[in-house]
């Protein structure tokens, strides 16, 4: 009996992931009074005021009461034998038995409807981010591999090709560009190679989450999701940003789906480009060449600050850095925060609106970590970017200022 | 009772139903007297009291639903969804020569049951004798010298164990069964599928939960029974628990309250029990009612420490 996701069925299944609540204080008493007339008991108006005060002053000292850890139903994520009424389950098609017990592994849970609407699905107390829906206008931080995965018309350069969502792209890309062997991680050493017929996965050595130094991609990332991650400090895979081993920063709690300038990821950047913990470092574990960390491609393969032209776009510098010095330059231009091209802070805290000269470039301003709409994982069509004729403040002229109309 | 009676061939007119009917009870006592014996009982028509360590078929016999036990013939109709074919059923991992014949019914002993020798068919001669014999030695010799009459089969020695004299109806962390990893064998006789590691992985990460393993010395699990820690001077060992008990390597010659990480034995019966249960899949708690990451106590999180904080 195949026990299909809730794309083709209503069963009660589920999964979970780290949430967040607003969490409101209730008012001490009802302000429903006796006889059921809607309103304010005598002499509670200044009761009243000093409720609202008080919730305000909470609600600014602690916006957010965190779940540090995942809540929910061991069986909405968990098949203890891989049976279910006496029968072996599918999970989106496929079929199991799934590594630590899971229902349908990192996919399953994260993926489970692809033609789905749903960019976060709630099920109990558990509300688990997808990387891989059809909701309009609903992609999140990460992008959607949607646009990438194998039967829904996928075009592969818009995105990583994950293993059980795409297949290994041709080469050269089947290696990721710009990759170099043996690089420092978080935790230990890159692969000494890369083989061609080694397919991205969503973990472990030859993926971005969990501890890279552990080739097996569930070992990888064993208890990140039962870990007490209100602290991210990048300590252990669960302490670390998005399970992404090594690297810190602040979470957005619906990851990004409506974020705003002010309520958005806290990207971590390092204007030195010296430390290990930056979202850019993990992105230049595998694309070493585009990252001037002296670990990585260093100033040989990207060029250096201040005082040359860049070989290729730099990351994980700050505005203030740039050839030519800030003052003056047309970086000046990007003042608000763009969710379009976001940029990272040196201490992020996720409500940054200000963008100056120590905001930081980095590869996520410009690409998405999953797959997007456009070619090379790009926030916007870069084949529609025109100097003179782009409006300023958008793609790649939201930094570019002068570049543009 | 369905079986056919063979033409020809002398037959116990009795069978199952004999065994259903000294261990059942109309009342709530699950130990009760017969002449002069006393008898465990796992079937009391009524809410039972005290249910004794392999559970009690009231909970399946009930209407309570399939999920809560094994459908024995002559205690309850047949699983409607299984109908009568074992979950993880794997004809390798069953050492019956005859092996699980999906059209008998599934009887308490013999070829389609669990005690007695699985490979006599008929499930009164599977058992023949076994309650007159001299069990003071428990070594899986014999059915009669198998823990509870769980023989399995001459091909492979019989479950070995350390019976209570009260089938665990008085148990504490003091006074309980020992089990052996042997009886997952038996387990695994009906549901290979659960037991193979072939089929749940031979490390972590696991694919099926695994059975018959140490319990780890490491992590979460060195905290195993949170609730009951140990004495100081005993830092290293944990409090038994009678809700998600351990299997022993060596049986000991008295139950002990001790439970070593790194020693002893995930068993199936560390999870489930082994008639019926009042929760589904016959679990020793309701499994939908563990909550991760909500400060949980019990159940899963007996061994899976960390994970209910």
């Amino acid at each position: 009996m195949s026990r299909e996701r809730r794309a083709k069925s209503h069963e009660p299944r589920a999964k979970m992931k780290r949430t967040l609540f607003i969490n409101l204080l209730l008012p001490p008493y009802s302000p429903l009074t006796k006889g059921g007339h809607r309103g304010v008991k005598k002499g509670g108006v200044g009761g009243l005021v000093l409720f609202t005060l008080c919730s305000m002053l909470y609600a600014l000292c602690f916006p957010y009461m965190v779940d540090a850890r995942v809540k929910g139903k061991c069986k909405d994520c968990h098949s203890m034998h891989y049976s279910y009424e006496g029968r072996e389950m599918t999970y989106g098609g496929r079929a199991g038995p799934f590594p630590a017990l899971t229902e349908g592994g990192c996919i399953g849970c994260h993926g489970q409807a692809p033609y789905g609407t749903e960019n976060i699905i709630t099920i109990g107390k558990a509300r688990i981010p997808q990387v891989l829906h059809h909701m309009q206008n609903g992609d999140l931080a990460g992008g959607n591999f949607y646009y990438v995965a194998d039967g829904y018309n996928p075009d592969y350069s818009r995105g990583h090709n994950v293993a059980e969502i795409s297949l290994q792209e041709n080469p050269p890309m089947d290696v990721p560009p710009g990759f170099i062997r043996s690089v420092i991680i978080p935790g230990g050493i890159g692969p000494a190679d890369w083989p061609g017929q080694r397919q991205l996965t969503c973990a472990g050595t030859w993926g971005c989450h969990g501890d890279r130094t552990i080739e097996d991609p569930y070992k990888s990332i064993y208890g990140a999701h039962h870990t007490d991650d209100s602290e991210i400090d990048g300590s252990t895979v669960g302490k670390s940003y998005r399970f992404l081993y090594g690297i810190t920063g602040k979470e957005h709690k619906d990851w990004e789906y409506l974020a705003t300038i002010d309520n958005h990821n806290g990207y971590r950047g390092d204007m030195n480009h010296s430390s290990m913990d930056t979202i850019s470092y993990l992105c230049g574990e595998c694309h070493a060449r585009f990252h001037p960390h002296a670990n990585l491609g260093g100033s040989r393969e990207v060029g250096q600050v201040y005082n040359s032209l860049w070989l290729r776009h730099p990351s994980d510098i700050a505005f203030s850095t740039v050839h030519g010095g800030f003052a003056g330059s047309e970086y000046q231009g990007y003042v608000r925060y763009s969710l379009e091209a976001p940029v990272a802070y040196s201490r992020p805290t996720g409500g940054e609106e200000v963008v100056d000269m120590n905001s930081i470039i980095m590869c996520l301003s410009c690409h998405r970590a999953h797959a997007s709409q456009n070619p090379d994982i790009l926030r916007w069509d870069y084949d529609k970017v025109i100097a003179g004729s782009t409006p300023s403040g958008t793609s790649c002229l939201t930094c570019h200022t002068r570049k543009g109309q | 009772m369905t079986e056919e009676v063979e033409p020809g061939k002398p037959q116990y007119v009795l069978k199952n139903v004999l065994c259903v009917n000294c261990h059942s009870n109309s009342d709530r006592d699950t130990i009760k007297i017969l002449g002069g014996a006393r008898v465990p009982v796992v079937n009391n028509t009524v809410k039972p009291v005290k249910p004794l360590a392999g559970g009690n078929f009231y909970y399946v016999a009930k209407d309570f639903g399939d999920r809560k036990g094994h459908n024995v013939d002559g205690v309850t109709s047949v699983d409607t969804k299984f109908q009568r074919s074992p979950p993880g059923y794997d004809r390798i991992s069953d050492p019956s020569a005859r092996g699980y014949n999906p059209e008998k019914p599934f009887a308490c002993a013999g070829s389609n049951g669990c005690h007695g020798n699985r490979n006599v068919e008929d499930p009164f001669d599977s058992i023949m004798g076994t309650h007159h014999a001299d069990d003071s030695d428990i070594d899986g010799s014999t059915t009669a010298r198998s823990y509870r009459f769980l023989k399995n089969t001459n091909k492979v020695k019989g479950v070995v164990g350390l019976e209570d004299d009260e089938w665990n109806q008085n148990s504490s962390s003091k006074k309980h069964n020992e089990y052996s990893p042997s009886i997952d064998i038996l387990c695994a006789s009906c549901h290979g599928y659960f037991h193979s590691k072939d089929k749940t992985g031979k490390e972590r990460p696991w694919f099926r939960h695994p059975t018959d393993i140490v319990l780890p010395k490491g992590g979460e699990y060195t905290n195993y029974n949170p609730d009951f820690p140990p004495p100081p001077d005993r830092p290293d060992l944990r409090t038994y628990s009678l809700d998600a008990p351990v299997g022993r390597e060596k049986i000991p010659g008295l139950p002990s309250d001790e439970v070593n990480p790194g020693k002893d034995i995930v068993i199936c019966l560390s999870c489930h029990v082994a008639h019926s249960s009042p929760f589904a899949s016959m679990l020793r708690w309701d499994y939908d009612a563990i909550v991760a990451g909500e400060e949980g106590k019990g159940g899963c999180f007996i061994c899976h420490t960390g994970k209910g904080e």
